[in-house]
């Protein structure tokens, strides 16, 4: 295999070519890299070399606690270095194009082609055209069959890695699941391949015997007449014919970050981040996150201090954000919140606690949380009445939110962010006159106050984003709704929310709609991604770069209907692109859940009784164990 | 008591802005593990005063900053605390303790040496520097506070020397009166009938006192 050795960082001439180019551009901070606790290491002594790519700008791709992680993990290795490369902004790749500098590292400024491994992490699905384009001014042959035997190996995880056909086509290898672990085995089978002069292929056959990885050229998928799949199997011995996700079974034993880069420029999330916990038991049935990252595990109070501490230490920072899918379940996050607010009111180092659950937000949190800085409060009621809350198993009721947004404002809160989404299974107008209803009684609350204690008024901010079915979601089958639907809904729903105090934002549906085929894509999804780049669509989740009539024409060249991957509902007999792989949930539970939802019938959180997900095959969650408690419907925990 | 901080802004971080060089102090001294000073208020922040903001796309040799202290600590204990915090382009050169009652580094600046690496310069170049500094008057148009304003920068422009294809200058820098190296290679140009070529232009030392006896800043 043709690994480049010896090959050094950018030549002479790109970089001088790359110091004129960042003087023309805007922002070129976030092309020098050098941040404090950036790991350079010396490219003679690894055997491994991984490039981090992020699909999106560097401000984006900072912000990102995956990528940290697994930063830090791989240059904790010996034999191994990690570097990142992040998608330049427009003015910067089209510069890079014209000038011929090549796609670098922020590290040492290897150009993309001189790594073994090539890394994308796929965190949505609107970037995967910043995939084409990076591979390109990496130079590097964007399809996997242009690549037959030549570097690197260009691999993919995420979770958007849970359906990984529509980028099959341009991957070698995907990593389905946790990334801890799945990550050494990964790079010790390439290295060792590299060293024994095996051919690419014989790389990847190995890889697919590792549990967690997806080879997706030792699979065919076949067709039926009306486009739906008719059957998706191995061609090769060496692969299986199910792919399991990997899971990291003990959260406080795996490898998290001591030390992370501190950008110098401004980042969109400029902070330390503390991973709480890593999945939820809440069950919301739209969710994504919720199904993929089950069981859920939390990490220790004593290796959480500890890691707090050396991240404190080492970044600087002034802000520490505690993060996890529902960081209110966190079993202690009382005692942790105020063990860390004592420990660092002294050094000024303000505690955030994003992803709280309107039924568990303690008022105390929210008081201790601004003793040293007060932070933005957003609630996600998701929905405007309670029949669609329990349709999509939401769990919280008008009295939760009334109830938080109270203690918000009496802790001096004057603004607030509500996030729902329109078009979900089943939504009526009135649903959408709910929402309306609930941003008005939350201004009420507001003003029920004693007047002493009115600031400068109440501002409710109403964000409506458009529902987008995911794989591994009880939503799986569900049909979007169409664009037109989604336009008359955002006029009602702009009627229903003209009110004093409150602001509506409402996002665009049309990327929406595009977002919804892709993530129920299948292989051939992967040529209209490739059509829409070469059409110049590129940075799709930048509005000003989004370009929806050349997305049109790449479907239409590819002879492929939006409408079949978006709007179409599908029954439970068809074979879905991503049932080849086993992400713990099964197929029947998240029928079962499909069904309860048509009725309305919500399910408990299961840390109060197994509600038999599936993941209870694998003895890997703590929560099957735990005797159920009877009788306690899920709403009544609410009110205790 | 207040440190006196000499520190290098490298080419490597030649693009950051002012705002984030502060940022990226601040948080060095978080990290140092020093007794920093905090502003009062809600989102209080680490005390420090630059001497004087670089450009964006200039490195500095000699850089000072002035960082009020909560308690007394030693220079040597100082540089090397900091100098441990900090990132490997943006180095602690040297530190001096002063006393709170020492004037800002701001208040006694008054000008600054700059280099100028030209990638190529034209013929008779030396020659066109000479006439171009005999001159008595030099008319300009600075961009102030106020706006747009004629002025004769002749007497911002201290010492100039040059060296193969790199131009030494010593410009005045103050609220008063300050000629940016800039506006300096603009005018010269300008009076030679030649385009500017390409040049990275690094800010050397920043000075207090008067022309011509200029001493460095943090020795005053």
């Amino acid at each position: 295999m043709n690994f480049c050795k010896g090959v050094n960082r950018l030549n002479k001439q790109e970089l001088m070519q790359l110091e004129k180019l960042l003087e023309q551009v805007q922002k070129p901070a976030r092309y020098i890299g050098g941040e404090m606790n950036a790991v350079e290491k010396d490219w003679d002594k690894a055997e491994a070399t991984f490039a981090f790519c992020f699909p999106d700008t560097y401000d984006i791709a900072m912000s990102h606690l995956g990528m940290k992680i697994l930063y830090h993990l791989i240059n904790e290795r010996e034999d191994a270095l990690c570097e990142r490369i992040c998608m330049p902004a427009a003015d910067m790749a089209d510069l890079m194009r014209e000038k011929n500098v090549p796609l670098f590292s922020l590290e040492s400024r290897h150009a993309l082609n001189h790594f073994d491994i090539v890394g994308f992490t796929l965190q949505y699905e609107m970037s995967f055209t910043n995939i084409l384009e990076m591979l390109d001014l990496g130079r590097i042959p964007v399809y996997a069959k242009d690549r037959q035997d030549i570097f690197p190996i260009i691999v993919a995880g995420g979770p958007c890695a849970f359906n990984p056909e529509p980028l099959a086509p341009f991957i070698d290898a995907f990593m389905i699941g946790d990334g801890e672990e799945v990550m050494h085995e990964l790079i010790d089978v390439i290295r060792d391949g590299k060293k024994q002069g095996l051919s690419k292929m014989d790389i990847l056959r190995t890889l697919a015997k590792v549990e967690g990885v997806y080879v997706p050229v030792l699979y065919d998928a076949a067709y039926n007449e009306d486009g739906t799949l008719s059957s998706f199997t191995p061609n090769d011995t060496a692969a299986p014919a199910v792919v399991k996700k990997r899971v990291v079974k003990d959260l406080s034993a795996a490898s998290y970050p001591t030390s992370i880069p501190v950008p110098y420029t401004e980042i969109v999330h400029d902070r330390m981040v503390l991973e709480i916990m890593r999945g939820c038991t809440r069950g919301c049935r739209f969710c994504q996150a919720g199904m993929l990252y089950r069981p859920v595990r939390e990490r220790s109070m004593d290796r959480l201090l500890e890691l707090a501490d050396a991240l404190q230490k080492s970044t600087g920072y002034e802000e520490m954000s505690l993060s996890s899918l529902s960081s209110g379940d966190f079993t202690c996050l009382p005692q942790l919140i105020s063990e860390l607010m004592n420990r660092y009111k002294e050094k000024r180092v303000s505690v955030s606690l994003p992803s709280m659950r309107i039924d568990n937000i303690v008022k105390q949190s929210l008081e201790e949380t601004q003793k040293v800085k007060k932070s933005g409060l957003t609630l996600a009621p998701e929905a405007g009445t309670q029949r669609l809350r329990d349709v999509i198993n939401k769990g919280v009721t008008e009295e939760d939110l009334i109830r938080a947004v109270t203690d918000a404002f009496e802790s001096g809160w004057s603004s607030v962010k509500l996030y729902f989404m329109m078009g979900l299974p089943t939504e009526t107008d009135e649903d959408l006159q709910g929402i309306g209803d609930l941003a008005r009684k939350v201004v009420r609350a507001y003003y029920a106050m004693p007047k002493e204690k009115w600031a400068k008024g109440v501002m409710v901010t109403c964000s409506a984003s458009v529902f987008v079915p995911k794989p591994f979601t009880p939503f799986q089958w569900a049909a979007q709704d169409t664009i037109e639907t989604v336009h008359e809904k955002q006029a009602a729903l702009r009627q229903y929310l003209k009110q004093k105090c409150v602001n509506f934002k409402w996002h665009e549906s049309h990327l929406s709609m595009l977002e919804a085929c892709i993530a129920r894509g299948d292989r051939r999804i992967g040529d209209v991604i490739y059509t829409a780049w070469k059409l110049g669509c590129r940075l799709d989740g930048w509005n000003e770069h989004f370009k929806y009539e050349k997305w049109l024409e790449a479907f239409e060249k590819c002879h492929l209907d939006p409408a079949f991957y978006a709007y179409r509902e599908r029954p439970y007999e068809e074979l879905l692109p991503w049932q080849f792989i086993d992400a713990g949930v099964s197929q029947e539970y998240l029928k079962k859940e499909n069904e309860k939802a048509k009725a309305a019938a919500i399910t408990p959180d299961c840390r109060h009784g197994c509600n038999g997900c599936g993941l209870q095959k694998w003895h890997v969650c703590d929560f099957v164990e735990n005797p159920p408690l009877k009788g306690k419907p899920h709403r009544a925990e609410v009110f205790d | 008591m207040k440190m006196l901080v000499i520190f290098e802004k490298s080419e490597r971080l030649r693009h950051i802005g002012h705002l984030d060089l502060m940022r990226a102090m601040q948080r060095a001294l978080r990290r140092s593990g020093l007794p920093i000073a905090f502003s009062q208020g809600f989102n209080p922040h680490v005390l420090l005063n630059f001497a004087a903001p670089l450009s964006v796309g200039m490195p500095g040799k000699r850089e000072i900053m002035e960082v009020p202290l909560s308690k007394g600590v030693c220079e040597g204990d100082f540089k090397k605390m900091l100098s441990a915090a900090l990132p490997k382009d943006l180095p602690c050169i040297a530190v001096r303790s002063v006393d709170d009652r020492h004037p800002a580094p701001m208040a006694s600046l008054t000008a600054a040496t700059y280099s100028v690496q030209f990638e190529s310069l034209p013929e008779n170049f030396s020659e066109t520097l000479h006439r171009f500094m005999a001159q008595t008057e030099i008319p300009a148009i600075r961009k102030t506070k106020t706006g747009m304003k004629p002025c004769d920068i002749r007497p911002m422009i201290h010492e100039t020397l040059l060296e193969g294809n790199t131009l030494y200058m010593t410009l005045s820098l103050c609220e008063k009166a300050t000629c940016k190296p800039d506006l300096f290679l603009q005018s010269l140009f300008e009076f030679a009938g030649q385009e500017r070529p390409a040049a990275l232009i690094t800010r050397l030392q920043l000075l207090g006192g008067e022309a011509p006896g200029f001493m460095p800043l943090e020795m005053l």
